[in-house]
């Protein structure tokens, strides 16, 4: 039984070496911030105007049911990766109010959730007992999660030496093998080789289909037709469309088209 | 397995339970923290050819040298001089590295803290999981030099364990408290550091308290660590602690307690956005 909850979420980051922005927002023209995506609306200011933080998520509000396998696409610093990490449990909302059911495995950054000194097989060991499981248990999946990255004898060796395309491997072997009820993916997953990309959208169909979800976000517009049947489309940290993901790829799409058409005829 | 399910809203997990339930549920997973000690030792260890032994090693060179230099001074016998400066280092080792560790518990786990939502007491565990190991490998050492002191075991002995409770106790509130505290403001790490330099000299484990006399033994006293030192040590070379080394302690014990759970409860799921 899985099922994710997000109601009016907003997330702050705070920022401690206070700027100010060299940007003078009350004499600058109105259309300046356009450029920008309207980056200078999301700069959270006390009344001196200093910056005190970045607004990344702005009254995001939507509902995932099992089963479904969620896209999130949206330009840089849309706010794709904050609302992962906060699906995930790692930032806590500023305000709103998230509800996650379901044993949650989130993959946000290949660099993280790993001891890069410690050897492949420790590190199975280690997510393993982090994600809650028993060493019987790990070690029942051990040679699998091994099989899937395809590691070879560089298992046995430190995570520092291997290459990111192997990093990412184990970390995807490791995070689909304990079963996940809400699988959390970031953009990385586009990263892979043919084959890599190819084995993990047949790994990803068949744990969804025991009754989970997926999120993953991507920019690569075949990877999310792959593996995904909704999307989201997150602007400036709002939400500006939730359908069908062909629906909100085509919607994205034509969006980008538009802005770089203005940006030819400007 | 039974699902889960998890709410986080700006009070999530907020107040002194969910701080307690963090602790609690933090050391239910003892599995997880010593596998993360033991990854750290390992690695800390792994390419120096005497691996391990360098803690007890580094800790004999340091009561040699002490000992052949003070002894002189101490007004106390060579052997059980001896046994004054090994115990006493024991135990400022590991109350001081509970104040350096702490500083870092939290920074040095940022990829995990921003990976794996876990507890963040996973990490002081962790943390107090190495320090303990090189107490305890010091302690062993001690054990010969006591015996070598001619000091036999008594019923004060005993009261040596409380006294390992109570550091333990310490250990948790002040490496939660300085985790949090460090990675927001870092210039308190450098602060620490520092002190704790100095600390050395003016806590007695160099020179001997007693026989101090007027403002000497005041500035001994006024020093807290004097007395969590002096808990742990008095019992090990046969002597009764004052009874004022042991209320002050548990003074400062329950402060130190009474100011994480406040610190804790409010800010304690800001911590990813420090890291």
């Amino acid at each position: 039984m899985s099922r994710i909850l997000v109601d009016n979420l907003v997330v702050t980051y705070p920022l401690f070496n206070r700027a100010k922005s060299s940007l003078d927002t009350q004499t600058a023209p109105l259309d300046a911030g356009e450029d920008f995506g309207g980056a200078h609306k999301r700069l959270v200011r006390d009344r001196r105007g200093y910056v005190t933080g970045v607004r990344a998520l702005d009254g995001v509000s939507f509902r995932v049911e099992e089963g479904e396998r969620i896209g999130l696409v949206g330009a840089n610093g849309s706010g794709k990766t904050t609302l992962l990490q906060v699906l995930a449990g790692i930032y806590l909302p500023a305000q709103g109010r998230v509800r996650v059911e379901g044993r949650t495995t989130s993959l946000v950054n290949i660099n993280l959730g790993m001891s890069s000194e410690a050897t492949g097989n420790k590190n199975i060991t280690l997510r393993g007992l982090a994600s809650g499981r028993t060493r019987s248990e790990i070690e029942a999946r051990r040679t699998e999660i091994a099989a899937f990255a395809g590691l070879g004898e560089f298992i046995d060796l430190p995570v520092s030496t291997y290459s990111a395309g192997m990093r990412m491997r184990l970390n995807f072997a490791i995070a689909t093998a304990f079963e996940p009820e809400v699988l959390i993916l970031d953009e990385w997953l586009s990263a892979g080789d043919a084959k890599f990309r190819k084995a993990a959208a047949k790994r990803m169909v068949e744990f969804v289909g025991q009754a989970g979800i997926l999120i993953l976000a991507s920019h690569s517009a075949s990877l999310l037709q792959e593996n995904c049947t909704r999307g989201l489309w997150l602007d400036d940290g709002q939400l500006r469309f939730d359908g069908p993901i062909e629906e909100v790829l085509k919607a994205y799409e034509q969006d980008g088209n538009r802005l770089v058409g203005a940006a030819a005829r400007a | 397995m039974t699902p889960t399910t998890k709410i986080y809203d700006p009070h999530a997990a907020r107040g002194v339970s969910g701080f307690l339930s963090d602790l609690w549920v933090g050391l239910s997973m003892v599995e997880l923290w010593r596998a993360f000690a033991w990854d750290e030792i390992q690695h800390r260890y792994r390419r120096s050819a005497l691996g391990i032994s360098w803690i007890v090693l580094s800790f004999l060179m340091f009561v040699a040298g002490v000992s052949f230099f003070f002894a002189g001074f101490s007004g106390r016998g060579v052997e059980s001089f001896v046994a004054y400066v090994a115990i006493g280092y024991a135990a400022f080792i590991f109350i001081t590295g509970n104040f350096v560790d702490g500083c870092q518990v939290f920074t040095s786990s940022s990829v995990w803290i921003k990976a794996v939502s876990l507890p963040y007491s996973v990490h002081v565990y962790r943390s107090l999981f190495r320090s303990l190991l090189t107490f305890f490998l010091q302690m062993v050492v001690v054990i010969p030099i006591l015996v070598w002191a001619g000091i036999r075991p008594g019923a004060v002995t005993l009261l040596f364990v409380p006294a390992v409770l109570v550091y333990l106790l310490n250990a948790v509130a002040v490496q939660y408290l300085l985790g949090l505290v460090a990675a927001r403001f870092q210039d308190i790490g450098h602060l620490v550091t520092s002190i704790v330099r100095l600390m050395i000299f003016v806590t007695p484990i160099l020179w001997v308290r007693e026989g101090l006399e007027g403002a000497r033994a005041l500035a001994a006293d006024l020093n807290p660590l004097t007395h969590y030192v002096e808990i742990f040590r008095a019992p090990l070379l046969g002597e009764m602690p004052r009874s004022t080394s042991w209320l002050v302690v548990v003074v400062l014990t329950v402060a130190v307690w009474g100011v994480v759970a406040m610190v804790a409860a409010a800010f304690r799921r800001r911590l990813p956005y420090w890291l």
